[in-house]
């Protein structure tokens, strides 16, 4: 580093000596101590303590800096997209479940829209499942990629199976579906699930990591300016001169180190506190009602394919619907926090007004399949008309993508301002650090080189 | 190549090779994730048990479980009174059971055997524009259902037993079912006595199939909540045979040109229709309907439609009466 430049005499002898030699070591320590008696000597002894300082300040600094950005660049990229990704995973997946069960019921009159969303669905899974297995980082995500993997061949199987058979008229493919949504419900889902708490826990580490703030380097910035002011003072008393225009420059430039450092620092904590609080809270929650959503009516679905005889699907059709709508479920902790938010609070009410028309409707519709009118129940769960349950499902969900929309893009925004405050930080304060070198050596070069004149 | 142990090359060589599986074993030990070992996804229906319970249940022979109460001279208007209303009836059934009690996945249509036969018994009870309310359930739920006002019959692939007599009445002996088995017809199976320990017969839970099945045969049972599910267990080869009532069997095996009902029924399962414990009268009146059907051919008609492509001939049930 060119810092070294000023040759202080106190280093020389050091090549010289033998190494490790005591009687050597001994009369080095003797020179020394005989130089600091002399104010030349003492004025190399504060530089050494100011290369060190200002050094130490400097690296310590760029190296915080450079850390935070790599940890924010990571929320964003790696472990950030494999969340995003596991959590694209689970909401695809319960969405191609509960599209592959509805459509089951319209049987041959399966709309191309329904059909047209499974494969959107599946397609967006397995794109969601590329992109995660391009993420992981350690061998249990590894591991629950493959496991993925090696599932989804085997459920679209069976809901291919169930369909064909439907269009036959046989009604063992009720059987498959059923069957399909038990390897989603047992084998895929929970797997789903674990990569994203996974992916959520690496990120909660990495944001703790990027708030911290750099005390090192700002207590060894303070011990620099304490240091350069105290050799100030020393020296104009000694010389009778009020400044040293190189140490007041390296003050300055310390100085300005010492402040970037506080305010990239302070900022970014904040910025990525905002992303948090304002960004990633409310999108698990959004996401989780999504999934909640999407297995209560692929549930629902599963109950009418069984034709009215499977009590546990019914049952399973109620935990989800308490997850959303019961007391401190979903939606009560979503009202809790944003309730007073005025962009998503209209999405909100909305999408709890949908999930109420859609359970009282629910409870018509199993109430007319248990009384017979098995047809009149199947047309109003899953046909087009404004009272069906499709369309307060499509209510619910729309309200939730909407809320979504505005969470994620108050998360991307704090990233960016985040990502912006530590915006050439490492380069700036490695300058400054460098710049008070300089100035600190060449001033106190210049008065030690008075005594040699 | 092979045959010189040492060339001009093979220490620079063995040094550049061990120094490149070096960096290498370096690279992949940081970046590297061991390939992940997963097993072969096998879908399996909820609740399957692989090891069920066999144990044999004392048989319960207190009483005839065939006989049932005499129709005499009852009338439907006697039996009318029954109900809770002149021209409404509800009757339990299944809607899965394919050929018994099914809906059609294309017409939305209830159809099948227990269907025709309870359609016939209210054509006689209430006239032809009869209003029925068709109430799907469980097998688990048809003993309160009748007991719960919920429907005033049950036609739903029923077993009468001493058991059962306790808690409702049955009509009398609608068809005379009994348990067999079903295969894949390149299987070379013929009877379950066949079937050696290594293979597996599945069952539906919660009934006495699987100790039936021990009673004939070494086979492993394996027993779902849903007997449906042994027909995809099947066809996906997860179990070797399945075994039920062989009215089931014959749904399941007209789904499937390449499995077939085999081998004598080794069990018997009379199905009876039935009633409120204590709703003697209209059991009667059933019973009256019911033996009409047996001579005037409308039985053959409903047995010939559904199941004797696929069991073959057969002929009504004998009536059989306590009183």
């Amino acid at each position: 580093m060119t810092v070294q430049s000023p040759p202080a005499p106190t280093q020389a002898p050091t090549p010289t000596a033998a190494p490790g030699a005591a009687p050597g070591r001994r009369q080095r320590f003797a020179r020394v101590q005989a130089a600091l008696r002399q104010t030349p000597g003492q004025l190399r002894g504060i530089l050494v303590v100011l290369v060190v300082l200002i050094i130490g300040a400097g690296v310590t600094g760029m190296t915080a800096v450079l850390a935070k950005s790599a940890v924010i660049e990571e929320t964003t990229t790696q472990s950030g997209r494999l969340s995003v990704a596991a959590l694209q995973l689970y909401q695809a997946l319960s969405q191609a479940d509960a599209t592959a069960a509805s459509s089951y019921l319209t049987a041959g009159g399966s709309s191309q829209t329904t059909r047209d969303t499974y494969q959107e669905a599946m397609r967006d899974a397995t794109v969601a499942l590329t992109t995660a297995s391009g993420q992981v980082e350690t061998a249990a995500d590894a591991q629950l990629v493959a496991e993925l993997n090696a599932r989804l061949p085997v459920y679209t199987g069976l809901v291919e199976t169930a369909r064909s058979y439907n269009r036959l008229g046989e009604p063992i493919g009720a059987t498959y579906q059923k069957q399909a949504s038990t390897l989603m419900r047992t084998e895929v889902l929970p797997r789903a699930d674990e990569l994203q708490h996974n992916a959520l826990d690496q990120l909660s580490e990495s944001r703790s990591s990027a708030q911290a703030f750099p005390w090192i380097t700002a207590g060894l910035a303070a011990l620099a300016l304490v240091v350069l002011v105290w050799a100030q003072m020393w020296l104009s008393r000694k010389t009778n001169r009020v400044f040293n225009l190189g140490l007041v420059g390296a003050t300055v430039m310390l100085a300005l180190f010492s402040g970037w450092l506080a305010m990239a620092a302070l900022a970014s904590a904040t910025h990525t506190e905002r992303s948090h609080e304002d960004g990633a809270i409310p999108l698990e929650l959004l996401a989780e009602a999504h999934i909640a959503t999407q297995q209560a009516r692929a549930e629902e679905s599963l109950v009418l394919i069984a034709r009215g005889e499977d009590s546990a699907a019914e049952e399973r059709y109620a935990a989800q619907m308490e997850t959303l709508m019961g007391s401190g479920g979903l939606f009560d902790r979503l009202e809790a926090e944003y309730g007073d938010d005025p962009e998503i609070s209209d999405a909100l009410t909305a999408a709890a007004e949908a999930a109420s028309a859609w359970s009282s409707g629910h409870d018509a519709v199993i109430k007319l399949a248990t009384e017979g009118q098995y047809t009149d129940a199947v047309e109003m769960a899953v046909g087009e008309e404004d009272d069906s349950l499709t369309n307060s499902f499509n209510t619910l969900n729309a309200q939730l993508t909407e809320a979504t929309d505005v969470s994620a893009d108050r998360f991307d925004q704090a990233t960016a301002d985040a990502r912006r405050s530590l915006a050439g930080a490492a380069a700036g304060l490695a300058t400054l650090a460098l710049l008070a070198l300089i100035s600190a050596a060449v001033g106190i070069q210049m008065r030690v080189s008075e005594y040699h004149a | 190549m092979m045959n010189r142990p040492r060339s001009r090359w093979s220490a620079p060589l063995a040094l550049v090779t061990g120094s490149a599986l070096l960096l290498l074993a370096a690279c992949s030990g940081q970046a590297g994730i061991d390939p992940a070992e997963v097993d072969v996804p096998t879908p399996l229906p909820e609740g399957i048990n692989f090891e069920p319970d066999i144990s044999t249940a004392e048989a319960d022979d207190s009483c005839d479980p065939l006989a049932s109460y005499d129709p005499g001279s009852i009338t439907a208007e006697q039996a009318r009174e029954q109900l809770d209303s002149d021209d409404h009836i509800s009757i339990g059934i299944s809607q899965s059971t394919n050929l018994m009690g099914y809906r059609d996945p294309v017409t939305n249509q209830l159809e099948g055997f227990d269907i025709e036969i309870a359609e016939a018994i209210i054509t006689e009870l209430l006239g032809a524009d009869a209003q029925i309310t068709w109430v799907p359930m469980t097998s688990r739920e048809r003993e309160d259902a009748v007991n719960n006002d919920r429907v005033d019959m049950v036609v739903r692939t029923m077993t009468m037993n001493c058991g059962r007599w306790e808690n409702v009445e049955f009509s009398t002996e609608y068809y005379s079912a009994g348990q067999r088995l079903l295969v894949p017809k390149d299987a070379g199976i013929e009877s379950a006595e066949e079937l050696t320990a290594d293979q597996t017969v599945c069952t539906g839970e919660s009934s006495t199939s699987p100790s039936n099945i021990a009673a004939v045969t070494e086979a492993q049972p394996v027993t779902v909540p849903d007997f449906n599910d042994c027909l995809v267990l099947l066809q996906q080869g997860t179990v070797d045979a399945v075994s039920t009532d062989e009215t089931i069997l014959a749904g399941m095996a007209i789904q499937d040109p390449t499995i077939e009902v085999v081998g004598e029924p080794f069990s018997d399962e009379p199905y009876g229709i039935a009633f409120q414990k204590g709703n003697t009268d209209l059991a009667r009146y059933v019973n009256g309907v019911l033996a009409d059907m047996r001579s005037d051919g409308r039985w053959q008609d409903i047995y010939d439609k559904w199941l004797a492509p696929r069991l073959g001939d057969a002929t009504p049930p004998a009536a059989k009466y306590q009183d």
